[in-house]
């Protein structure tokens, strides 16, 4: 049983991983992109007269923004590839539930997206010289690992919700920029008038982020971290909640019409 | 030769309208309002809030440009997805084949981009100038509403030569949203130009949009038409230059595709 998960997952992320390998747009979204916002951040902090620009924001940031540039394109878009060259149906008639190949598939995508995050640490280190001395680690790995989880719960609502939704690119539109505007991928919340940081407050990614940064920056307030951590959890969890439901939709739809493709 | 000149104006229209159909007319409005305002609006308000964590003086300045940038999206998108588009969808060894002029048949596919991002950016303004308080009191309306103008052409020439290239590499739209979004960085829409590096400040001043844009921004302070006469017309130059390069390739091509009878394989 679980070695036959183990084939199954396996042989998912290798066809996963080719596709994003072979597709130039994972070059736009995990580096190119975050390298021009990254870029702009530089320019500005200098036309500002600072000496240096805060590299947890504008270089790491930038790097969270690559991961998740690229997951909101690759949950929207897989579904609605699939549809159109005609896979979503036999993926949905094969034995395999479509939720364990959209789980498996999402958890590529965000563990993919990480290069993103390890090239702009790499650039903060070796070209901008960023010390991680002082940074509190285990907290910053775990405040990471919350990211990835909430990026995954989240790319999962989107991928069960475009099953039965055409509305793709134009969601794309409404969701990349937005959630890094309100999460604060290149800028600390503080920034953000009041009523966005309330929206915000909905989205985990949000509160893994900033435990991230209290964790980079040294902070060590375990109530703080605690409370941060949870909420990310929590939020993820109502998210991962939220797509289960949608995928029950999704299948029941699908029985009842017989029609995947005219969804 | 009126007639001839007739029929060529004609074919133009008839073109422009047709692509324009295939472009937006399947398009519903939420679809439309997103590709228009979904992108570049969210990353004008990224810049403004990285402007004021920064402690930018004049945050206003990042909204103008922003503002000014949005015809690129449809000149340099939807000019370049105009032109590439006929081979995704079959339709370019017809229209090869055809004995139509090309320079209507090419030309033609700028046209309703041009005006629509045009249309775009004129209503940006009044939005903008509600929410983020704009001073237009001294603002150089007619000369302003030219530049918008301006730049929507200019950048069109930017479309043609992506679309053409785009016509020969399957990563076509890959190197045009790259290049899409470098002109954030390029062509002075979030800070001034003179604040790059001297070899890149040499690649805005070849881009379209760089004088287009300064010299909206002088029109919006109160400038008159003799004082951005020079960037006005180094601005025309500039987008002549593309846009004849862009149809120059396209023919390239066509010749290429012609002696090799592989239309779709380009």
């Amino acid at each position: 049983m679980i070695g036959r998960f183990f084939r199954l997952a396996w042989r998912q992320m290798n066809v996963q991983l080719q596709i994003r390998i072979f597709n130039r747009d994972t070059l736009l979204l995990f580096f190119l992109q975050p390298l021009v916002f990254s870029a702009v951040g530089m320019i500005l902090a200098r036309a500002a007269g600072n000496q240096a620009p805060d590299l947890v924001y504008t270089v790491i940031g930038s790097g969270i923004m690559g991961m998740w540039s690229g997951l909101v394109f690759t949950s929207t878009y897989d579904i609605g590839r699939d549809r159109r060259e005609g896979v979503l149906e036999l993926i949905v008639g094969s034995p395999t539930p479509l939720a364990r190949v959209e789980a498996i598939r999402t958890f590529t995508n965000v563990m993919a997206g990480l290069v993103s995050l390890a090239a702009a640490f790499l650039a903060a280190m070796l070209i901008f010289k960023y010390s991680l001395a002082g940074a509190n680690l285990p907290g910053a790995f775990l405040s990471l690992l919350l990211i990835l989880f909430g990026m995954w719960c989240i790319g999962l609502f989107l991928a069960n919700f475009l099953v039965w939704s055409r509305l793709g690119s134009p969601l794309v539109d409404f969701l990349e920029l937005p959630v890094a505007v309100l999460c604060g991928f290149m800028y600390p919340l503080r920034v953000l008038p009041d009523w966005m940081q309330a929206i915000s407050t909905v989205l985990p990614i949000r509160w893994a982020l900033q435990a991230l940064d209290e964790t980079l920056s040294g902070g060590r307030d375990p109530a703080l971290l605690w409370m941060q951590w949870a909420l990310a959890f929590g939020i993820s969890l109502l998210f991962w909640g939220l797509s289960r439901w949608l995928d029950g939709k999704v299948h029941d739809r699908v029985r009842v019409t017989g029609e995947l493709s005219s969804i | 030769m009126s007639r001839a000149i007739a029929r060529g104006v004609r074919l133009y229209l008839t073109q422009a309208w047709f692509s324009y159909r295939a472009l937006y007319f399947w398009n519903t409005p939420f679809n439309y309002l997103a590709s228009k305002f979904g992108f570049p609006f969210f990353a004008m308000l990224l810049f403004l809030f990285i402007g004021k964590y920064d402690g930018l003086a004049n945050p206003v300045y990042i909204v103008i440009g922003n503002i000014l940038l949005m015809p690129s999206l449809n000149g340099i998108s939807g000019v370049s997805m105009a032109v590439t588009d006929e081979k995704r969808f079959g339709t370019l060894s017809y229209l090869l084949g055809s004995p139509a002029g090309r320079a209507p048949v090419f030309l033609g596919r700028a046209l309703f981009p041009v005006l629509d991002g045009f249309m775009t950016a004129t209503v940006a303004f009044p939005v903008a100038l509600l929410i983020f308080h704009l001073d237009l009191s001294k603002t150089n309306f007619w000369l302003l509403l030219f530049c918008i103008l301006l730049i929507s052409f200019t950048t069109s020439g930017l479309g043609f030569i992506l679309g053409s290239i785009s016509l020969v590499n399957r990563d076509g739209w890959m190197i045009t949203s790259t290049i899409a979004v470098g002109l954030y960085i390029l062509v002075g829409v979030n800070f001034p130009v003179d604040l790059l590096p001297p070899f890149v400040r040499i690649i805005s001043y070849g881009l379209p949009m760089t004088r287009g844009i300064l010299a909206a921004r002088m029109a919006l302070a109160g400038a008159s038409w003799a004082a951005v006469s020079q960037l006005l017309l180094g601005e025309v130059i500039v987008g002549i230059i593309y846009t004849a390069a862009g149809y120059g390739l396209f023919r390239l091509i066509e010749r290429r595709s012609m002696v090799s009878g592989a239309l779709d394989n380009l």
